[in-house]
């Protein structure tokens, strides 16, 4: 089994963040970075399924040079060799132009399973997994929270309102997985420390159009409250009284 | 929402990505292994033991060898650790400092080879712990007038004494005992279930309530000839091992400092008096800004201290300086954000309180405060000043 898997270098705003100046980007001067979590998901199914069935694992990131910190660190819970689209300007790829680089790299490498987060944690554009599959004429489940490999063919499950979907899917096959499918492991100090001597396979890929640009970002307003003046029909005077207070009515 | 950490500086510039990853792991264990269970084990004033495996499967034990199992990260990713680790909890960054500093660190450096291959690969793995026993009942900041004897016996030697204040004392496999021969300093491992040795736990501590702290009791102890480390000789050979927990603490500390101003600062812009946040308050900014520039300066002094040590050049009176600044600002900061906190602050549903009495332990051992300002006046007059 070959096993590939996309992540993304985005800023952790666990913290907070701002917005450049000219409010097209969220400002990274004084954040760290991670992988997105619905990718840190995939990164573990990935090294889940090689664990039990065998074979290898590839982590991709297309970005900047320092995106090599997050593929060290899908490398250091155990994912087996790793791959760096090099982009500087990674930010101004649009979907399209992203999954046309990742879909050139891989074609050529065999991959029985192409996993990818549902959506990134900044862009959150749910595309890029979707248009690979396409690009390669490759089956595609998305947002699924559940993935098996069984007589040589894939059932992923994916949660809905109702329940469950379930599907059968034969490989080779591309999957975008939500957060929840699993929780992933902590990488552990030897596994960080091996993953130092692991090469990173870098490549600069041919930019093709990004059809799409990001006019500008905005930031709710912030300290908002919301207070909740009660439940039924004992709430009904409260609430009155509140848009009275507001010049509502 | 995890910790995010305190960096005024942009100090994670300057980390490697291996530093920063490491960190970011050890800070996501304490979030989700240690701060969850915290409370009840300091209130039931019991070590958690549940995470020793867990610690060592992360390869928090014997974390800076490179043999044995080891990980082989360098000093900076260590203290990083620790600093993490710390800003959990006192005790349990103890333990490890302990396990690492002061008996993995003593048998690899003045060990004999079939004791480091008995011993290093079970304390890494978590399979076995250790304990370090110096101070007696009768001498702390005096250890070199320490009463416990060793004599030889054939292919024996004989120990008589009592160690107190000891961490790890009933949890250990294995205890480092410093006893005189011949009115020389030495160390010996005893092994849990040796004849004439036994420990007990020291009861109603008001500080570090989630370590194990005990006295060990050698009467007419037995061990065998080959448990004697055969390279350390001296004061200076535990001394050399206070250094490397010392070296721990100093980064600790600066954890538990962080706990405490995160904590402190949150609480204060949502608490409301006079219909606005304290945090609104002159008087309460002027205590973050100071806990901020306090932390922000103990963070320059660790950054510096792992440099010089990764590169071994550095000195113990660094390391005194360092340990002595950044324990004494992490108090200063648990007591102002207590204050922040008002009357939750002196519950354990919030951490300043504990962090502020567990250090009032980190305060005291491993060289007291003002030790540590004699050896430092010492080194910068040369007029030693402690009898
Ligand atoms: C929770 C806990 C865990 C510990 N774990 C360990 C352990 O694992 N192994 C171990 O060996 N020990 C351990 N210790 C012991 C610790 O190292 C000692 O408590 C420490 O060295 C101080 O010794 P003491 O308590 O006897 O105080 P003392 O030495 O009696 O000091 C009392 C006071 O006198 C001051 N003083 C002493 N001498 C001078 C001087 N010359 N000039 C000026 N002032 C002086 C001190 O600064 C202090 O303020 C632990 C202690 C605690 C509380």
């Amino acid at each position: 089994m070959k096993v590939l898997v996309c992540i993304k270098r985005v800023p952790d705003t666990g913290g907070g963040f701002r917005l450049t100046a000219d409010g097209k980007r969220v400002d990274t001067t004084n954040l760290g970075f991670t992988i997105s979590p619905h990718e840190e998901c995939a990164v573990e199914e990935a090294i889940r399924i090689i664990e039990k069935h065998g074979g290898s694992s590839t982590v991709l990131t297309l970005g900047p040079a320092a995106a090599q910190e997050q593929l060290r660190e899908a490398l250091a819970k155990g994912i087996n060799n790793a791959i760096l689209l090099e982009a500087d300007d990674y930010e101004s790829w649009d979907p399209k132009a992203v999954a046309h680089a990742i879909a050139e790299t891989v074609k050529p490498m065999g991959f029985d399973l192409l996993l990818f987060g549902n959506e990134s944690a900044d862009a959150c554009n749910y595309q890029v997994g979707l248009r690979v599959a396409y690009l390669l004429d490759l089956p595609c489940v998305s947002g699924i929270k559940a993935l098996e490999i069984q007589n040589g063919k894939a059932i992923a499950k994916r949660e809905s309102s109702e329940g469950w979907e379930v599907y059968e899917v034969s490989l080779p096959a591309v999957f975008t997985v939500k957060e929840g499918i699993n929780v992933p492991r902590h990488p552990s100090l030897r596994g960080i420390m091996a993953a130092k001597k692991i090469p990173i396979e870098q490549r600069k890929p041919a930019r093709g159009d990004s059809p799409i640009a990001r006019r500008r970002l905005k930031k709710p307003q912030e300290g908002r409250q919301l207070e909740i003046l009660g439940q039924g029909v004992e709430a009904v005077g409260k609430v009155v009284a509140k848009l009275r207070e507001l010049g509502a009515i | 929402m995890g910790f995010s950490g305190v960096d005024y500086f942009g100090l994670d510039a300057l980390l490697t990505p291996e530093q920063r990853l490491i960190r970011n792991t050890v800070r996501q264990f304490v979030d989700e292994e240690v701060l969850p269970i915290i409370k009840e084990s300091f209130e039931a004033g019991r070590f958690p033991t549940q995470l020793i495996p867990k610690m060592a499967k992360l390869g928090l034990l014997g974390a800076t060898l490179k043999e044995y199992g080891g990980a082989g990260i360098d000093a900076i990713a260590y203290g990083l650790a620790m600093q993490e680790l710390e800003r959990g909890d006192s005790g349990v960054r103890s333990f490890c400092s302990v396990q690492n500093g002061l008996v993995i660190y003593p048998i690899y450096t003045f060990g004999s080879p079939e004791q480091k291959e008995r011993w290093l690969p079970k304390l890494i793995r978590g399979e076995a712990v250790g304990c370090f026993g110096l101070t007696e009942p009768e001498h702390g900041s005096d250890p070199g007038a320490m009463e416990t004897v060793a004599k030889r016996d054939g292919n024996y030697f004989i120990l008589n004494g009592t160690k107190a204040w000891i961490t790890n004392a009933t949890l250990a496999d294995v205890a480092i005992v410093w006893a005189k021969l011949d009115g020389v300093i030495r160390g010996f491992l005893v092994e849990r279930g040796t004849k004439g040795f036994s420990a007990a736990k020291i009861e109603h501590k008001l500080s570090m309530r989630a370590s194990d702290t005990g006295e060990l009791y050698l009467n007419d102890c037995r061990v065998p000839k080959e448990n004697l480390l055969p390279h350390a000789e001296g004061l200076k050979s535990p001394l050399m091992c206070l250094n490397q927990a010392r070296y721990g603490i100093a980064w600790g500390a600066v954890g538990a400092a962080m706990a405490c101003y995160e904590e402190a600062l949150q609480y204060a812009k949502e608490r409301i008096q006079f219909n606005k946040p304290i945090a609104s308050f002159q008087l309460v900014q002027q205590k973050l800004v100071e806990m901020l520039t306090e932390i922000t300066k103990a963070q320059l002094i660790c950054y510096r201290l792992g440099q010089l040590k990764e590169a071994n050049q550095v000195k113990h009176t660094q390391i005194s300086l360092a340990k002595r600044n950044n324990v004494a600002m992490a108090l200063r900061c648990a007591h102002l954000a207590r204050d922040i906190l008002g009357a939750n602050g002196i519950t354990l549903d919030y951490h300043a309180m504990r962090h502020l009495v567990n250090l009032e332990t980190v305060y005291t051992y491993e060289g007291t405060h003002d030790i540590h300002t004699l050896i430092l006046g010492s080194d910068i007059t040369g007029i030693e000043s402690f009898r």
